[in-house]
């Protein structure tokens, strides 16, 4: 069934390829309905999904036995909801992208590449498998940047290339080192993750295999000192790419961090808590102090990932199970919200051909729907209760604050600067008379438009006030991992670090 | 009292049909004078004949090298083998050649009467190499190597109204002789340090004595290594290179570079790992310090370059570098894995400038490949799946063949080569990268797509080895694996 989620978007790509180029007008719509069967996979897979069994659904063929590579496929807690998520957000991102004349065609065909590529990596268990999705899925992003994107698209599509490249350049190094030495401790050459997790490696190598996987996820997410490629490519990439680069291709970045440095190497993770705890914090602050200064409407939305993206590896690297949930719930939320806000930046630029805040004033008065649907959004990236960010940034601060308390208190700031950034940017463009021509005489959404945020909206409303829903299916994959690092390292839990399990319990 | 050699005809027979081929390519020419058409069947015919006899070849060294049996792999007195290691690279030699030389054909038929001596050439060269890289005897090998490299000269020189493709030819040979003559001097040196030209005799030597003063030796490892590095193009031996792939006749290149590659590399991982393996420890650093050298300097000088076959050209230095990290990890399939899709690709990329730039044209501007995705979507579709191979992204082959030879350079305990060539490669992407640019986010200036010729099956081939061996790479990692040297 997994094989099957990675097969057919691909298929899907093949079928859209088979139509000939002239028939521009069906390309869309077919892509559209295409990606709807993963989509309905998907909720499948989320339907019968036993919480408690681990990985489930595992795929495991010999690729090529000699190296000990595989098809190795499986989902737990942690990557179901990734998977859905990326299922869900494709035929939205292609619905949104009517604006796309010139080569729509090749445009379907490369999101739906990188739709497979997306899903492979979250369910690769393999880390061979994993690179190859890792790297695979940027050849379609670059293209989809490099070729409908804005004016700086190309400066923009090599940058985003050659960092991501970079980072797992070094990840791709360290997966040979670990592989050889799991090859020489037991004989057998394997690059299973589950083989790998249980090497015995030296102090200095573990960190250091910990670093170079750590630096290619942290240029994905992007972590702050990482981060300078993602407002470039944000800014240049048309709706679709935006949508899908926030919502799905960042998210890598933490699952990597979730799954792959929490599990392969417990005891530098353990050590390396202060240095990632800074780096989120530092992220926390500087993309929300940098959001507020942006002219550009887009670039403040991008800006903004990387302050919410801050919280993910916090709560990710606070090690209890209120950090870890709140990180994986978080990666869906701000995939929904910060993809909603891309699409509605996306409609009004659209409509009035500019980004910049300062052209804008009083749509509410023009496009009051579209206004509302901003707002909505708004409340939910900041947070408000009820809303899904508000559970997400509540068990990321719960979570974290036993283990890091300064960190979480600056970080709790964060929460503060975003209502500003957004709030003030909603007041900017929305609010007052419209006193500029071109403001007054917008159209305001169409069915098509709504159509897209309305799925968005309730997923946020439902995340919102019934996170068990999403909660229940997670926790027992965070608990696992949890059980491993305090089983395999000296590193015990702060009390309370199991605070997670009271808030479900009591919600109850 | 000297006695004549026995005679193995299954040893050289692939060879055999190559040269007989090409001397009755010129009898038909004189006699007949066919058809271009009737010229090109001739010649696949011949290429036929000769991957068919290596075939036949490769099931009985199977059996041999299976039930351990040298003896019966060597043959004339011990100058030629008939190893998987050689009968390999003999067919990768054979499928570049047919490949090249389909994606030359254009060229071949403009040359008019003189093309029937072209093709000879082409067939003689192999023949050449085939020999080269079969030798167990480095006598034999620099016969096979100088049989190769002058049919080579002259095919660069083949435009000879173009002063560019003359430059190329007198350039290529004048280095390329000097090189052969350090290569030569080299075995001159290592035959006075071990009283063999044998590759298993002087293995036997250094295993059966302590060398009391061994820089005599390793003075003529150094050299052998520099002579053929100088065919292979690893830096500091690489300056003919962009010169010589810009000047030669566009249709050939492919097939001149990917040959002389194949059969460079055949011999240098044959001659440090068979002959010299209890030397590692002397020849591993200064291998290591080419493989390093040739990576930065291709990668960094790849990225400045205007003009797409110089860009291939420095693109190759960084590909030596990559597959002596191959032969630094020691182990033979790795390299020859990385041979056969790397010669694959090279040919298939020169196909593309064949088509761009005309089959005898200089030159190839980045700039004429401006647009190529609008006009001409499938050829620039092919070529982008060609570079992204050569650049190493999964699910093509080349991941994996780069892939095969980073691991076994780790576990040789040359790890920091590892990263240094990992780091090469995200270079290497950044120049692969901009001829992507190029070619898709950039309007064409000329809207009228391209002719293409028979360059279309070679593009067909080499796009459909590049992924498929990237997907399912076990076939032909399997037949590599088998592929031992004696």
């Amino acid at each position: 069934m997994l094989t099957a989620l990675i097969l057919l978007p691909v298929a899907a790509a093949i079928v859209v390829a088979l139509i000939p180029g002239r028939r521009r007008e069906i390309h869309l719509p077919l892509g559209i309905a295409l990606s709807v069967m993963p989509l309905a996979l998907a909720g499948y897979l989320f339907w019968v999904f036993e919480p408690a069994a681990g990985f489930q659904y595992v795929v495991d063929v010999p690729w090529y036995e000699p190296w000990g590579i595989a098809w190795n496929l499986g989902v737990d807690g942690i990557s179901l909801p990734m998977v859905v998520l990326t299922t869900l957000l494709v035929p939205i991102a292609l619905a949104a992208s009517t604006t796309i004349t010139n080569r729509t065609k090749e445009f379907v065909m490369y999101t739906l590449l990188l739709e497979a590529g997306m899903i492979g990596a979250f369910l690769a268990l393999d880390l061979f498998l994993f690179f190859v999705f890792f790297e695979a899925m940027l050849i379609p992003m670059y293209f989809i940047i490099g070729i409908w994107g804005t004016e700086r698209r190309i400066y923009a599509a090599v940058k985003f290339f050659i960092y991501t490249a970079f980072g797992s350049a070094l990840m791709l190094a360290a997966i040979i080192g670990l592989a050889l030495t799991y090859a020489s401790q037991e004989g057998s050459a394997s690059f299973a993750l589950s083989d790998l997790a249980g090497l015995d490696l030296s102090v200095g190598t573990e960190r250091m295999f910990f670093a170079a996987f750590a630096i290619a996820f942290a240029i994905k997410v992007p972590l702050f000192p990482f981060h300078t490629w993602l407002p470039d490519a944000h800014v240049e990439a048309p709706t679709a790419g935006s949508v899908l680069l926030a919502a799905v291709l960042l998210k890598l970045g933490t699952y990597g961090l979730l799954r792959f440095n929490l599990s392969l190497f417990p005891d530098a993770s353990v050590d390396a808590i202060p240095i990632m705890a800074i780096l989120a914090v530092v992220g926390i602050i500087y993309g929300a102090v940098v959001a507020i200064v942006q002219p550009d409407l887009k670039k403040l939305v991008a800006y903004s990932s990387v302050s919410h993206l801050g919280f993910i590896v916090l709560g990710t690297f606070a090690l209890t199970s209120g950090g870890l949930q709140g990180a994986v719930i978080q990666n869906v939320n701000h995939g929904l919200t910060t993809g909603a806000l891309f699409l509605l930046v996306g409609m009004i630029y659209d409509r009035r051909h500019t980004k910049k805040i300062a052209d804008f004033g009083g749509l509410q008065k023009t496009v009051p729907l579209l206004a509302g649907f901003f707002l909505f959004m708004t409340f939910a990236s900041i947070g408000l209760p009820g809303l899904n960010g508000f559970v997400g940034e509540f068990l990321v601060l719960i979570g974290s604050y036993p283990a890091l308390p300064s960190f979480t208190v600056i970080a709790a700031l964060g929460v503060v600067l975003a209502a500003i950034y957004l709030l003030w940017a909603y007041e900017r463009v929305f609010t007052g008379v419209p006193d500029k021509e071109e403001n007054s005489v917008l159209s305001d959404l169409s069915g098509r438009e709504i159509a897209l945020l309305v799925p968005i909206a309730v997923l946020i409303v439902v995340i919102g006030l019934y996170p068990k829903l999403l909660l229940d299916k997670i926790t027992p994959s965070t608990e696992a991992v949890l059980d491993r690092i305090v089983e395999q390292t000296d590193y015990t839990m702060p009390e309370p670090g199991r605070i997670g399990d009271v808030f479900v319990a009591g919600d109850e | 009292m000297i006695t004549p050699p026995e005679i193995s005809w299954v040893a050289i027979a692939p060879d055999l049909a190559l040269a007989i081929g090409a001397a009755l390519v010129l009898l038909v020419d004189v006699q007949w004078k066919p058809a271009p058409r009737v010229l090109g069947w001739l010649v696949g015919a011949i290429l036929a004949v000769g991957a068919g006899l290596t075939i036949l070849q490769w099931e009985q060294g199977a059996d041999a090298l299976a039930s351990g049996d040298t003896e019966s792999l060597v043959a004339f007195s011990g100058l030629i083998t008939m190893d998987g290691f050689a009968i390999f690279s003999r067919f990768v030699l054979i499928a570049a050649t047919g490949l090249g030389l389909a994606a030359g054909w254009r060229f071949v038929v403009s040359l008019g009467r003189r093309g029937a001596e072209a093709t000879a050439l082409v067939l003689l060269a192999t023949t050449g190499f085939s020999l080269m890289v079969a030798a167990n005897n480095l006598v034999m090998l620099f016969l096979g190597l100088e049989v190769g490299s002058i049919a080579l000269y002259v095919l660069a020189g083949l435009a000879r109204e173009r002063r560019e493709s003359e430059e190329a030819a007198i350039k290529y040979f004048l280095l390329g002789s000097f090189a052969s003559a350090v290569f030569i001097y080299g075995v001159a040196l290592i035959y006075a340090g071990t009283g063999s030209f044998e590759i298993l005799g002087i293995r036997q030597h250094l295993n059966d004595f302590v060398i009391s003063s061994p820089a005599v030796i390793y003075i003529g490892i150094g050299l052998v290594v520099a002579g053929l590095g100088f065919k292979v193009s690893a830096a500091p031996f690489h300056t003919w290179a962009p010169d010589v792939y810009q000047g030669a006749p566009a249709g050939l290149v492919g097939y001149m570079a990917a040959v002389a590659k194949v059969a460079g590399f055949a011999a240098i991982a044959r001659i440090l790992l068979t002959a010299f393996s209890d030397l590692a420890d002397t020849w591993l650093p200064v291998v290591a310090g080419i493989s390093v050298l040739s990576m930065v300097l291709g990668s960094v000088l790849a990225l400045v370059q205007g003009d797409v076959r110089r860009l291939l050209a420095y693109s190759g230095v960084a590909h030596a570098g990559f597959i002596m990290t191959g032969v630094v990890g020691g182990a033979t399939d790795g390299v020859l894995f990385y041979l056969a899709i790397y010669a694959i690709q090279l040919v298939g990329a020169f196909a593309v400038v064949a088509v761009v730039s005309g089959p005898d044209g200089a030159g190839s501007s980045l700039e004429e490949y401006r647009g190529l995705g609008r006009r001409s979507p499938l050829l620039a579709g092919a070529f982008t799946i060609l570079l992204l191979g050569m650049g190493g992204l999964p699910i093509t082959s080349g991941f994996v063949a780069k892939f095969g030879v980073f691991t076994d350079a780790w576990a040789q305990g040359y790890q920091w080569l590892v990263i240094v060539a990992v780091i090469a490669s995200v270079v290497a992407f950044a120049f692969y990268i901009r001829v992507i640019v190029v070619m898709y986010m950039d309007d064409a200036g000329d809207e009228q797509p391209l002719r293409v010729g028979p360059e279309r099956w070679v593009l067909a081939l080499a796009v459909g080895a590049t992924i498929l061996w990237g997907i399912f790479p076990s076939s032909l990692l399997d037949l590599a694996a088998d592929a031992l040297p004696i």
